[in-house]
């Protein structure tokens, strides 16, 4: 289960060095909501290892709340764009 | 058994998280790259949790929940994201 959790990190290395690499800010959005799906996924994964339901609880929060003000996040950078 | 099974989950989902991801390193438009990393990422993440299920049911109610919202949240925001990124550019390779 350790190992697994390694491969995990190592899946959420490539979004952050996308992230931090790419200058277009759409393709840094791609890379934020790979990194956000990622990370709760991990979450979830901790929260079984540790039989844990709190942990599980805030997983799921952040799964689908984040994945909500990423879409926000999107509108008004397009907004921002269109008066530029 | 079931022990096997959720392993098998779990590593097919990170399989598929690697396959979807390498392409963001790529040099090619964002609609490739948000096609590759929506639906790989997706099928990966819902296969993990499905692992996690097959591992604990006593949390099946979280875990469902889970999976619900990477369905419908991830296939939305993929169309957000095409739909804001591709208006008014016309650079698309």
């Amino acid at each position: 289960m350790n190992g697994l959790l390694i491969a995990m990190i190592l899946a959420l290395l490539i979004p952050m060095y996308e992230a931090w690499r790419d200058g277009d800010i759409w393709q840094k959005m791609l890379a934020f909501a790979s990194i956000a799906t990622k990370t709760s996924v991990m979450i979830l994964v901790v929260s079984v290892q540790r039989d844990d339901l709190m942990l599980g609880t805030v997983g799921v929060i952040i799964l689908s709340v984040g994945n909500a003000g990423l879409m926000l996040l999107a509108h008004v950078l397009k907004r921002l764009g269109q008066y530029d | 058994m079931i022990n096997i099974l959720s392993y098998f989950c779990i590593i097919l989902g990170i399989l598929f998280w690697f396959w979807g991801t390498f392409p963001l390193l790529g040099k090619r438009s964002v609609l490739f790259k948000l096609h590759s990393l929506s639906v790989a990422d997706t099928l990966g993440s819902m296969s993990i949790i499905f692992g996690l299920l097959l591992k604990i049911p006593s949390e099946w109610s979280l875990l469902i929940l889970a999976l619900i919202s990477l369905a419908i949240w991830n296939t939305v925001l993929g169309y957000v994201l095409a739909y804001c990124s591709s208006s008014g550019r016309n650079d698309e390779r």
